[in-house]
């Protein structure tokens, strides 16, 4: 568990070059590298700025470490539902 | 094939789930069960697993809508207050070291 919280934060810092925070070029770069397997719009320029905007809690134009988390965590609470769900079927 | 990221919050969503189904509610971490998940997987980012008034405020803190049980979503809070923790202490580091 140690191992996959220091990989949430070394891939924001390598997409943010050490910055504070992500420009918009930074964060349509980690959607598609991290993210293509389970978002189907990763690959979209439209829906990628879309996600970013409805991130962007600060509305500076640039997604933060804490925002990066947002997702992050909306994305796993989704896969978490979907694996409860898949279990309880197959009960 | 999926991503590093992908493959990280699989391996969160699969500790939960490991923990949450051992007693009681399934889906959901007792404070015995949290506990033992701080124990057995945190074990260098907290020391605070061996102190039982430390668990009692954590799982407080993280318990927001007060049903004694922590859930998935709340977990999420604890997986973000740990990755704060640990950028800021990256960052030191990387300070230390001269790189930024």
């Amino acid at each position: 568990m140690e191992s996959a919280i220091k990989t949430l934060v070394t891939t924001f810092i390598s997409s943010s070059k050490g910055k504070e925070n992500l420009d918009s070029k930074g964060f349509k770069n980690l959607v598609e590298k991290q993210f293509s397997s389970i978002l189907e719009d990763a690959n979209s320029a439209d829906k990628v700025k879309e996600m970013q905007q409805g991130l962007d809690a600060n509305a500076d134009g640039k997604v933060s470490f804490g925002e990066y988390l947002t997702l992050v965590g909306y994305l796993a609470q989704s896969m978490s539902d979907r694996k409860t769900a898949a279990a309880a079927q197959s009960d | 094939m999926p991503s590093e990221l992908e493959t990280a919050m699989e391996s969160l969503i699969k500790v939960f789930h490991r923990y949450a189904s051992k007693e009681g509610r399934s889906g959901t971490l007792s404070r015995r069960e949290l506990r033992e998940l701080m124990e057995n997987e945190l074990s260098n980012f907290l020391r605070s697993q061996k102190d039982p008034a430390a668990v009692d405020k954590i799982m407080k803190d993280l318990d927001t809508n007060g049903d004694g049980q922590v859930d998935f979503e709340e977990f999420v809070s604890l997986v973000v207050g740990l990755s704060i923790a640990c950028e800021q202490c990256y960052k030191m580091h990387l300070k230390k070291m001269g790189n930024m």
